[in-house]
């Protein structure tokens, strides 16, 4: 009976795009960093860039306590990366109508420190599909020390002999495996034995969904 | 190192056989030496927790993939390394954000002065080390704290003797060349 | 930096008796070994508790199954938080859900994930800690929505939640003040705010992945 009137609940919960950004962020921003955001929020609509980040960073930044100025900049911030990212978008896919969906996707790759041409390379192989999870496997391969040139190279093999989506995420995932196996390989070495499984990488094997999210032993207090 | 007597082989083939609880042992055996290898890593001691954590988990479940389970140590350290180098690649900042870090107690004891003391050499050889790169940093932990041959350092981090012993030689440069300045500082 | 006497290097390689060394690079003999015995000391930290416990949870979760089954055999834990989330800013009505969802549903009542959803798991190890907290881009930055629990009071807390598949950002809110990274999320992103912080990336596959 709980359970049932809990979803009946969540079930009258209005979607996204009924809720303007100004009616999310009143009560929760302070006053003084509001005016700010609404500008800066203003400026995102009339470049056709996504608002949904820049929401979501002024809640953070309000939720966390940061002083109005630094959020105020922490959202100029994401705006300059949505900017960064359309021009990218635009290069890669020209003469094709943007996604906003792209542009968020490829605005977070950047944050996570992934190299222009990197993101404008992967975007050209797959431009009609969403490009998150190749975007997250090429920043996941890099963070683990793999040459950026020859991390694409192998997510652009895995997609052309037919991983898609979060597939590509086993490519990353198989490859840091194939790194730390004992015996000791060097990196290049790991991508040349990931590049002969495909496209048979293993499926991840961590968490409930064969790899939604598993989480162990944070530090504590 | 826990020595009960059983090699390494002998335990890594209990639990290879599926007595998981055997792999205590093996943890038992080379968790300190890992933490301390981690910590000096990552000059934070919840984070190269978390590090050990991960590698020895990872070394379970990966178990059947040890080549030489008589070079067991090896492996474990370079798992560790492996990890200890992922977290450094990731994270700019190795501490808690938004919050302050608990002040760390001193040590008990009738002579707290040398306790003190002692801390701020260990804090001053800390940071010192902690300025080096990475791999420097880790070719001198592995041979002056962890008391490894260059052999085993090679069977650790992949690199090939002469690199090793010119990043143990340039480490000793740097840290001596720190300790000599922070000491002429003192007097 | 500059280069040490290669008698120095010998000696600190074994290759050198170090007593035959000249006094002044017998002290830096003894400088950079001192530096050794004082970095060689063992942090007070055991990791086996915690290690031996995930493995057990491996071992049990042997042989394999399907992924929803051990999605629903890991929520269905006893007394393990499970929570749909929808934006906060969505809940009007939320004064009365949350205590709802916080209670702690059974396996036969817990949501199934939609095409487009993935199942969280949020494990995090604080010892002491009164409360833990999920907070992040999916309940829009929001406190009170995604409690983790620690039943038996080992330290090690846990939840998991129903979430739209793709990329969202958190962090842990301890002890409702304490904002904490997930130092194993294994993605991390600056948070833009200046200060060098840093959120935890975790990226929900839906149920209905491509294989």
């Amino acid at each position: 009976m709980r359970l049932r009137l809990a979803l009946a609940l969540i079930a009258l919960a209005s979607p996204v795009s009924a809720q303007t950004p100004a009616a999310r962020l009143s009560g929760r921003v302070p006053a003084a960093a509001m005016p700010a955001i609404d500008s800066i929020i203003a400026t995102a609509v009339v470049e056709s860039l996504p608002t949904e980040p820049l929401v979501q960073k002024a809640l953070e930044g309000s939720a966390k306590n940061v002083p109005p100025d630094r959020l105020v900049s922490g959202v100029r911030g994401t705006l300059v990366q949505l900017r960064a990212a359309r021009m990218i978008v635009a290069q890669a896919m020209p003469g094709q109508p943007i996604q906003e969906g792209h542009v968020a996707a490829v605005a977070a790759a950047l944050a996570r420190g992934l190299p222009a041409p990197i993101v404008e390379r992967l975007l050209t192989v797959a431009p009609h599909e969403p490009p998150g999870p190749a975007l997250h496997a090429a920043a996941d391969m890099i963070a683990h020390h793999f040459d950026p040139d020859s991390a694409v190279d192998l997510l652009v093999e895995a997609h052309s002999k037919g991983l898609r989506g979060m597939r590509l995420l086993d490519v990353a995932v198989a490859a840091d495996h194939e790194l730390q196996r004992g015996g000791g390989r060097t990196p290049s070495e790991a991508l040349a034995h990931v590049r002969a499984m495909l496209p048979n990488v293993p499926a991840t094997e961590s968490g409930p969904t064969g790899a939604a999210v598993t989480r162990h032993g944070t530090k504590g207090s | 190192m826990v020595n009960d007597g059983t090699p390494d082989v002998e335990v890594v083939a209990r639990v290879l056989g599926g007595d998981g609880e055997a792999f205590g042992i093996l943890i038992r055996r080379y968790e300190p030496g890992l933490l301390r290898f981690a910590t000096r890593m990552l000059g934070n001691p919840d984070a190269a927790a978390d590090a050990v954590a991960e590698s020895l988990v990872r070394a379970y479940r990966h178990l059947a993939q040890c080549r030489d389970p008589a070079r067991l140590r090896s492996w474990l350290y370079r798992i560790t390394g492996n990890r200890c180098r992922s977290h450094l690649a990731r994270r700019h900042t190795t501490d808690i954000p938004l919050s302050e870090a608990p002040a760390t107690a001193l040590a008990d004891g009738t002579d707290a002065w040398a306790a003190l003391e002692r801390r701020e050499q260990v804090a001053l050889v800390e940071r010192a080390l902690v300025a080096l790169p990475a791999e420097k940093r880790e070719a001198f932990v592995l041979k002056h704290v962890e008391g490894m041959s260059y052999e085993e350092m090679a069977a650790v981090t992949g690199a090939r003797i002469p690199t090793l012993k010119m990043r143990v030689h340039r480490a000793r440069e740097a840290l001596l060349e720190a300790l000599e300045e922070a000491y002429d500082e003192s007097n | 930096m500059s280069p040490i006497d290669p008698r120095l290097q010998e000696a600190l390689d074994g290759e050198r008796d170090p007593g035959t060394l000249p006094a002044d690079l017998r002290d830096a003999y003894e400088r950079l070994t001192g530096a050794a015995r004082l970095l060689a000391g063992t942090p007070r930290l055991s990791v086996a508790a915690r290690v031996m416990a995930e493995i057990r949870q491996t071992t049990r979760s042997e042989p394999a199954e399907n992924t929803l089954r051990r999605a629903l055999r890991w929520l269905g834990r006893p007394r393990a938080v499970t929570v749909r989330l929808r934006p906060v800013w969505t809940l009007a009505l939320a004064a009365g859900l949350t205590a709802i969802l916080l209670l702690p549903f059974q396996v036969g009542s817990l949501p199934t994930p939609g095409e487009a959803e993935g199942v969280a798991q949020f494990v995090g190890h604080f010892p002491g800690a009164r409360s833990v907290e999920v907070v992040g881009s999916f309940n829009d930055w929001s406190r009170g929505m995604l409690h983790l629990n620690d039943d038996d009071g080992d330290g090690i807390w846990h939840g998991a939640a129903v979430l739209p598949a793709g990329q969202h950002e958190y962090m842990f809110v301890v002890d409702g003040e304490r904002w904490v990274p997930d130092p194993l999320a294994g993605r991390y992103v600056d948070d833009g705010f200046g200060a060098g912080h840093q959120n935890s990336l975790l990226i929900v596959r839906p149920t209905a992945t491509e294989r």
